[in-house]
């Protein structure tokens, strides 16, 4: 029953017990306060009743005393108070008669009292004081018997009096004992009641809160420990549910969470698993990627990391493979143009050997040129030598020297002429020339007739068959014509540059001979500077010498030079072998990338 | 028959007159840009234009030079539209005419150029005969004789 109460319900019944014992305990109290304070209002009621009593002898001894000192000593003075004490004693005896309302005897015997003592004070008191008064008067005078009776019987009502209060004093007293010990016992039964009651009291709590720690405590204990075990990695444990309070709530939304982040890790798990199946399936491809296999494909595809990296693997696996299909191709094309270039090289080195036997043949042309002109050099020292025979041959010849001069004064008008004769003839050469030219012009329009004849003829059919043979003979006269001309043409040409080269030789003969004509004049004039005039021309023949000389040098370097040109076709020759072992170097090479290339199985 | 010889290349050729309507000597052509490049350009005959035709860069063999017996050949080339139009036709030495036995006339047996027909041995060699009217493709007869309009 309790564990179906809320902590709220539970702790407001715990502390509403504590309170209502508490509060039983209060009233209980507070009764017996009321009935000890009711009491103690007797006891003072009592006591004020005893009071009034006295109240009442103290005036009635006072009257007394003071009447009868007014006996013995006549003063009036002492009078004067019994008045006074007579209005007190009448005033205390009616509040003893208000007082003690609730007892009748007491009542009736107050009441008893009221006349006795009016009855004191009117036939006593009154007719002592009045005979005294009277006796003061008459002066002189014996003191009656009969006061002195008054006097006595005026003692007797006043014990009668005093018995009659005594009596009730007496009643008042035991009054009091009675109340005085049914205070006590009020005393003690509270005493009783709030030990008892606090003792109760305090068990009571201690017994609800125990109960209540219960209640709270257990729940909880089984949560922690719950919590602890779950901390600990331990799976399948739930909190015991105890009580259907706030606790049992959240001992029970405890266990929905422990299996929810149970039924999560599971869940991780085997995503994990799935993910460490897709990593193994492209480490799969890409494993054999590494070792070369390219042929591979990646399955993994969807929209997730994984499923995005699969694809982009596949797109990198295929544009490998492209890649090295390209390779693969290009290293084919490299071997094949490695052996093109092979092969031409090759091509190259022997078309280099063929110029290095060419320039040995030209070297070897060098040569003989160079003989030759040493050859040349060495007639032309002879010319030399001759020359200067010539010269001492002139010194001998000056005897003849005016008749030499005659003659070739003579020489010098014959070249004259000749030169004449030769331009005249160079002219002709060229009028024949342009004669040929028209001639060969006629013959090529002949040609070209006979040939638009034959056609003609042709056309013509039988007709045309004479004139057809007329025009196969104008062809042949102007194939003939052509052919002649052209022989012509030939030996004119021949003609002219002989002509030509006549005329050069003529002009340098003439100017010579003129030269020497006047060198002759000369030597005819003065022999010494005859002597000079042929010595001059040794150095000519130096000039010439020199000049040949320097053409010997001139062949000579040509020579040099082909040497070195034959050298450098060695190195080209050379370097062309070298290009070769190069080219074969790189077939070797693109052998090498074609092996390496195959490594790497693209196909499937 | 009687045939007009000339060469291309090493090689005897031989024109049958009955097709030639003359010979001319080699003059200055005007060149057709964009036109195939054995289209030697355009003479002026008495006034006409007239298209010629290198035989040596139509059978594929450069010439190199214009020799002194180089001539133009004008022949009338049907024209497609029914009529015939003058073509100048230019060869390498043309030695003149010759005279064929039709009997020795043998087929060549191997497929050259289209224009290409019999040959015939003689004593300069083997001459073949040339086929004027196979001479142009359609298309570029169809370019150099283009329809005349309509006046």
């Amino acid at each position: 029953m309790l564990n179906s109460l809320s902590i709220k319900s539970k702790l407001f019944a715990g502390f509403g017990c504590v309170l209502a014992i508490i509060l039983g305990l209060l009233l209980l109290a507070y009764n017996n306060f009321s009935k000890l304070s009711t009491a103690s209002d007797w006891d003072r009621h009592t006591l004020d009743v005893l009071d009034q009593t006295d109240q009442i002898t103290n005036a009635m001894l006072q009257i007394q005393t003071s009447t009868r000192g007014f006996m013995l000593t006549g003063n009036e003075a002492m009078v004067g108070p019994i008045d006074k004490e007579e209005v007190r004693v009448r005033e205390h005896l009616s509040k003893a008669i208000t007082l003690t309302a609730d007892n009748p005897v007491q009542q009736e015997r107050l009441k008893r009292l009221v006349p006795m003592v009016e009855d004191w004070i009117v036939s006593v008191i009154n007719p002592l004081i009045a005979k005294k008064r009277e006796l003061a008067r008459n002066a002189g005078s014996v003191q009656p018997a009969s006061l002195v009776a008054d006097v006595v019987e005026g003692a007797k009502t006043m014990a009668a009096i005093r018995a009659l209060l005594g009596e009730v004093a007496d009643e008042e007293r035991r009054l009091l004992v009675v109340r005085s010990g049914d205070s006590d016992a009020l005393e003690k039964s509270m005493n009783l009641v709030l030990s008892a009651g606090g003792i109760i009291c305090i068990v009571l709590s201690v017994v609800i809160g125990l109960v209540l720690a219960r209640a709270l405590l257990t729940p909880l204990n089984n949560l922690t420990f719950a919590v602890g075990q779950i901390a600990a990695g331990q799976k399948g444990v739930r909190a015991a549910i105890v009580s259907r309070d706030e606790l049992g709530k959240v001992t029970d939304e405890f266990n929905r969470m422990a299996q929810f982040i149970e039924e999560s890790q599971a869940n991780e798990l085997e995503a994990s698993n799935q993910l460490r199946a897709k990593v193994d399936t492209l480490l799969e491809v890409v494993s054999k990627a590494a070792v070369g296999d390219l042929t591979g494909s990646v399955t993994v595809t969807g929209a997730d990391a994984i499923g995005r990296l699969g694809s982009g693997l596949q797109t990198m696996v295929d544009n490998l493979r492209k890649l090295i299909n390209n390779v693969q191709k290009a290293g084919i094309q490299v071997t094949t143009s490695a052996t093109e270039i092979a092969a031409s090289a090759k091509e190259q080195e022997a078309t280099g050997i063929e110029q290095a036997q060419t320039s040995v043949e030209i070297l070897a042309t060098t040569k003989e040129i160079s003989a030759n002109t040493a050859q040349l050099l060495k007639t032309m020292e002879d010319a030399t030598a001759v020359a200067d025979y010539t010269t001492s041959a002139t010194a001998d010849a000056q005897g003849n020297l005016k008749r030499m001069d005659l003659t070739m004064q003579t020489m010098v008008s014959a070249t004259d002429s000749i030169n004449a004769k030769l331009a005249a003839l160079s002219e002709k050469a060229s009028n024949i020339n342009s004669v040929l030219i028209t001639i060969t012009k006629v013959a090529d329009q002949t040609n070209i007739l006979s040939l638009n004849a034959a056609i003609e003829a042709e056309k013509a059919g039988d007709a045309g068959r004479g004139f057809s043979v007329v025009a196969t003979e104008i062809r042949r006269l102007a194939d003939q014509t052509s052919v002649s001309t052209w022989d012509i043409e030939q030996m004119l040409k021949e003609m002219q540059s002989a002509v030509s080269a006549s005329v050069m030789g003529m002009d340098k003969f003439s100017e010579e001979i003129r030269r020497s004509v006047g060198e002759v004049r000369q030597v005819g004039e003065q022999l010494s500077s005859v002597m000079d005039q042929v010595q001059k021309l040794a150095p000519q023949f130096d000039l010439v010498l020199q000049g040949m000389q320097s053409q010997a040098v001139g062949a000579s370097q040509i020579s040099e030079t082909m040497m070195q040109l034959n050298d450098a076709t060695q190195q080209t020759v050379d370097s062309l072998k070298a290009t070769s072992e190069a080219v074969h170097q790189l077939q070797y090479a693109a052998s090498d990338l074609q092996s390496s290339v195959a490594t790497f199985s693209v196909s499937g | 028959m009687k045939v007009l010889v000339f060469t291309i290349g090493p090689d005897r050729y031989g024109l049958p007159l009955r097709a030639i309507a003359r010979v001319l000597p080699v003059v200055e052509l005007k060149q057709l840009p964009l036109a195939p490049d054995y289209v030697a350009g355009l003479m002026d005959l008495h006034g006409e234009p007239v298209p010629v035709i290198d035989l040596s860069r139509l059978a594929g063999v450069t010439p190199e030079q214009v020799w002194f017996d180089t001539r133009i050949i004008l022949v009338d080339y049907p024209a497609g539209d029914g009529g015939t139009r003058p073509l100048g036709l230019q060869a390498e030495h043309v030695a003149g005419i010759d005279s064929i036995d039709p009997e020795a006339l043998r087929e060549s047996g191997v497929a050259g150029a289209p224009f290409l027909g019999q040959v015939a041995g003689s004593a300069h060699g083997m001459l073949q005969l040339v086929d004027v009217d196979a001479l142009l493709p359609p298309d570029v007869r169809a370019l150099l004789f283009q329809p005349r309009e309509a006046a």
